[in-house]
């Protein structure tokens, strides 16, 4: 997962419209912090310095290279565990 | 005598079953269906289920599994499932793919398919037809190309036994090639006509033990590319699977003339009095309905289980695999180092290659 990939939801992968939960195939998986409002930000056509960058603009005095990092992290965990795609 | 707690706050069901028909094109050696099926004429009307799909969100279910027999063999399947992806669940179905042509294909995910689940049987056509008790094999591989031009997500289950082990490398290329999102690698398990044929499925200890390592390097080589889930084979374990992950907590399964079962084999138990979804709602099912309640909680359980610290995990095991091994569906699930019982287990894992086969008519 770079800065210029374009991640999106894997297919049969969606957020459940109301709880903080990612519906996946035969499961769940529960979504903390603002994991859920990034997810959403994911529509495959941003890359994701621009979903860090949407982010920044919720949250303008969160500090950016954190906000970076934890992003690439977490997109980079959803990708191994196969229900986000770049 | 350590005192049975009480029950524990009752949990929210989060999967229903929806066995739609036990109609199907195929005769597998090792089906998971009851010995006694439902008949076509008594099985649950489109609106039944629509209503059915409907409690079961309110009542906070968030997956609904539409499998039979062969859920195909609905004419209404369009109409279920747009019910079901309506009523606001994930709608997955588990199909032989048999009758699954592109245009149809076309329906079912426009009216709100998710996931779709297709098992092969082995890698090449002729064993894997003989243990489909059909022919089915190149049916599946056909349909997978036809699969990838749709959004939807796809796995592959590969149901491994004594008869195709030996090549389970060969087995997970054939199915690496044919590039599903999911991969479940599921051992066997001995309940319905599966039972039947145990003596000629059930896998020798040197091929469970090579198993395990080729499994593993599979889970490897596919991360980030293809999820992987296996499913052991629990006679050759020392402690019982949390089965359904615990009785009445947090699956229901729908049989195709309604009745509400706790699991897919619940019915041979002896003295269970299942509801019919036709006479009460789901919640109510939920709630008060004897079978659901059989084996909740601890009370149940013998002094060895309710003192151990396990329990809580496991939940006392199977209740089906405990009565059908043992006569007493309240014994320890053999599977557990801990049963009295769990010496049968080295008996009945002997494999018997040259009994034969018997397929469900």
């Amino acid at each position: 997962m770079e800065l210029s990939s374009i991640p999106r939801l894997a297919p049969g992968c969606r957020l459940h419209p109301t709880e903080d939960v990612l519906l996946i195939p035969e499961g769940t998986l529960n979504l903390t912090g603002p994991t859920r409002e990034i997810l959403a930000l994911l529509d495959g056509q941003k890359t994701v310095e621009q979903v860090v960058a949407d982010l920044l603009r919720q949250y303008p005095d969160a500090p950016a290279d954190v906000i970076q990092k934890d992003i690439l992290d977490l997109l980079s965990r959803l990708q191994q565990r196969g229900v986000v795609r770049a | 005598m350590t005192q049975p707690t009480p029950s524990p706050v009752l949990s929210t069901p989060l999967s229903l079953i929806a066995e739609l028909t036990h109609r199907c094109p195929l005769h597998c050696l090792y089906c998971s269906n009851p010995i006694e099926m439902q008949k076509a004429e008594l099985e649950l009307a489109t609106e039944d289920w629509q209503r059915v799909f409907q409690q079961a969100a309110q009542m906070g279910v968030l997956h609904l599994h539409l499998t039979g027999g062969e859920p195909l063999a609905r004419k209404d399947l369009p109409q279920l499932i747009r019910a079901g992806r309506d009523a606001g669940l994930y709608v997955n179905m588990i199909t032989s793919g048999v009758g699954l042509t592109e245009e149809r294909l076309a329906t079912l995910v426009d009216a709100g398919l998710e996931h779709l689940q297709l098992s092969f049987q082995d890698i090449e056509e002729t064993s894997a037809n003989h243990i489909a008790g059909t022919r089915s094999h190149a049916i599946k591989l056909a349909l997978v190309p036809v699969l990838k031009k749709f959004h939807v997500a796809f796995t592959i289950n590969l149901v491994v036994h004594r008869m195709n082990l030996d090549h389970l490398e060969e087995f997970i290329a054939l199915a690496e090639q044919l590039q599903p999102d999911r991969l479940e690698i599921a051992h066997v398990q001995y309940y319905g006509w599966a039972l039947k044929n145990r003596a000629l499925l059930m896998p020798t200890a040197e091929q469970v033990e090579r198993s395990i390592p080729i499994v593993e390097a599979a889970r490897q080589r596919l991360r980030g590319k293809i999820h992987l889930e296996a499913v052991f084979p629990d006679y050759f374990g020392s402690f019982p699977k949390a089965c359904v992950g615990g009785w009445g907590r947090q699956m229901m399964l729908i049989d195709p003339a309604g009745l509400a079962l706790p699991c897919h084999s619940a019915a041979v138990i002896p003295g269970l009095k299942f509801d019919n979804v036709r006479d009460h709602d789901l919640r109510w099912i939920w709630q008060s309905s004897s079978a659901f309640n059989r084996f909740r909680g601890d009370a149940w359980m013998s002094d060895t289980c309710r003192t151990c610290e396990r329990k809580e995990r496991d939940f006392g095991g199977c209740r089906c695999q405990a009565f059908m091994l043992t006569g007493d569906p309240d014994a320890i699930d053999p599977v557990c180092s801990l049963s009295p019982d769990h010496g049968l287990l080295q008996t009945l894992r002997i494999s018997v290659p040259d009994v034969l086969p018997i397929w469900r008519g």
